[in-house]
C-alpha cells in the first residue's frame, strides 16, 4: 500500500484492482445521475404521455380506471371516501362485470394498450358515444 | 523538525479534513434528501455536485477524505433505498390518494401491468389492502422494505461513516440483492400476461426503467476487493 507505485490510488484500492475501481465507480455514477432525473420525470412524464395539460390529473385518474376496468362509469373519486366501496366493485366479477379478463391460473388482462396522449382520445370517443346515445349516460 | 510539528500537525491535518468532509457531506445530504422523493430529486441533484466537489477539491488539497467511490456507493444506495421504499410505501398505505393513482398505476399502465391490473382491489380476508393486486407482488413489497431496504440504508450511512459494520453490512444487504432480482423477476415471468400484456413498454420498458436499481451489483465487487482496514471497527 506504501510503495511509490500505489502512492496515487485512492484510499483502499489495490494497483491490481484499480481499473475494476474506475470502472465501477463510472457505472455508479451513471446509475446514480440516470436514477435521479428517471425519478425526477417520471410524473411530468407520464402526465404528459396519458394526457396533460389536456386533460387535468384527475381527469388523467379518471381515464386510467376507465380503460382498467373497460368500463365508462368507473370514476376517479378524489378524495377516495374513507371505508369506501372497491373501486372494482362489481366491475370485477359477476353478471355487470365490465373487466376483460381472460381468467385462469395466469390470468390476462385484455384492456386497452394505452399510447401516447390517448387517454385523450378515448375521453373524446367517449363523449361522442354519450353524446349519439344520451340514455347510455351513468 | 519533528517536535515542532509532531501531532499537533498530525491532529490539525485531521480536523481540517474532518471539516471539509463535513462541509462536503452536508450538501450531499441536503441533496440526496431531496432525490430520495423521487420527484424533487432535479433540485437535489445540483447540491449533491456541489458538495462531492467540495470532497474532490479537499482531497486535492491534500485532506485525507472518503475515496470518491466510497461516497457514491453510499449516496447512490440511500437513493436507490429510498426510491423503491417510497413507491412501495405509497403503494401499500396510501393507494387511493391521486398522485399514486396516477404515478403509481399510471406507471404500471406505461411499464408493469401488476401496477395497473385491478388496482386497488387487493383483499386479505374482510380487510381491503389495496395497491398492486398481482401475484406475489405485496409480499415481496413488504419483506424487501423491512427486510432489504431499511437495513441496507442504515448500513450505507455506516458505510459513509468509514465504518466497518458499514461495510460489512452492506455486503449482507448487497446480497440480498442477488435474491431480490432474482426472486422477483422470475416471480414476474410466471405471471408475465398479468405484468406485461396489452401495457405500453412490454417487458423492455420495464428494464430500459428499472436497469438502474442494479446498485449491488456495482457495490459488491468494490466491496470485497477495497482494503478493508479503511473501514474502522
Amino acid at each position: 500500500m506504501n510503495s511509490d507505485d500505489n502512492k496515487n490510488l485512492p484510499l483502499g484500492t489495490t494497483e491490481h484492482f484499480s481499473n475494476m475501481h474506475n470502472w465501477l465507480k463510472r457505472a455508479l455514477f451513471v446509475c446514480l445521475v440516470a436514477l435521479v432525473l428517471e425519478a425526477s420525470f417520471s410524473l411530468p412524464g407520464l402526465l404528459i404521455w396519458f394526457g396533460w395539460p389536456t386533460l387535468s390529473i384527475t381527469e388523467v385518474c379518471d381515464e386510467l380506471m376507465k380503460v382498467r376496468w373497460s368500463d365508462d362509469r368507473a370514476e376517479c373519486l378524489v378524495p377516495h371516501p374513507l371505508y369506501g366501496a372497491n373501486e372494482g366493485s362489481g366491475r370485477t366479477l359477476g353478471a355487470d362485470g365490465t373487466a376483460q379478463d381472460e381468467w385462469g391460473i395466469q390470468p390476462r388482462p385484455e384492456y386497452k394498450r394505452i399510447g401516447f396522449r390517448d387517454l385523450v382520445r378515448f375521453r373524446d370517443e367517449r363523449l361522442l358515444r354519450e353524446a349519439a346515445a344520451p340514455e347510455y349516460l351513468p | 523538525m519533528a517536535s515542532a510539528t509532531g501531532f499537533g500537525v498530525y491532529d490539525a491535518h485531521q480536523d481540517d479534513s474532518k471539516q471539509a468532509q463535513w462541509r462536503a457531506d452536508k450538501w450531499m445530504i441536503a441533496g440526496t434528501l431531496l432525490m430520495g422523493t423521487g420527484v424533487l430529486g432535479i433540485f437535489g441533484l445540483p447540491l449533491f455536485f456541489y458538495g462531492l466537489n467540495l470532497q474532490i477539491q479537499a482531497g486535492k488539497a491534500g485532506l485525507s477524505v472518503r475515496p470518491l467511490i466510497v461516497t457514491l456507493i453510499g449516496y447512490l444506495v440511500i437513493i436507490d433505498s429510498s426510491l423503491n421504499s417510497l413507491g412501495w410505501a405509497m403503494d401499500l398505505f396510501a393507494n387511493h390518494s391521486l398522485i399514486n393513482r396516477v404515478l403509481t398505476a399510471g406507471w404500471g399502465a406505461v411499464f408493469d401491468g401488476g401496477y395497473f391490473w385491478h388496482y386497488n382491489e387487493l383483499m386479505v380476508g374482510p380487510y381491503a389492502v389495496g395497491g398492486a393486486g398481482a401475484p406475489g407482488e405485496k409480499g415481496w413489497e413488504i419483506s424487501l422494505i423491512l427486510a432489504c431496504f431499511c437495513p441496507r440504508l442504515a448500513a450505507a450511512i455506516g458505510l459513509l461513516q468509514m465504518k466497518r459494520w458499514g461495510q460489512q453490512w452492506l455486503i449482507v444487504t448487497c446480497w440480498m440483492g442477488l435474491i431480490v432480482w432474482i426472486g422477483y423477476n422470475l416471480n414476474m415471468t410466471f405471471y408475465a400476461d398479468v405484468r406485461y400484456a396489452n401495457i405500453t413498454f412490454p417487458v423492455w420498458g420495464w428494464w430500459v426503467y428499472d436497469i438502474f436499481y442494479i446498485t449491488p451489483f456495482l457495490s459488491l465487487p468494490y466491496l470485497h476487493t477495497v482494503n478493508r482496514e479503511i473501514f474502522s471497527d
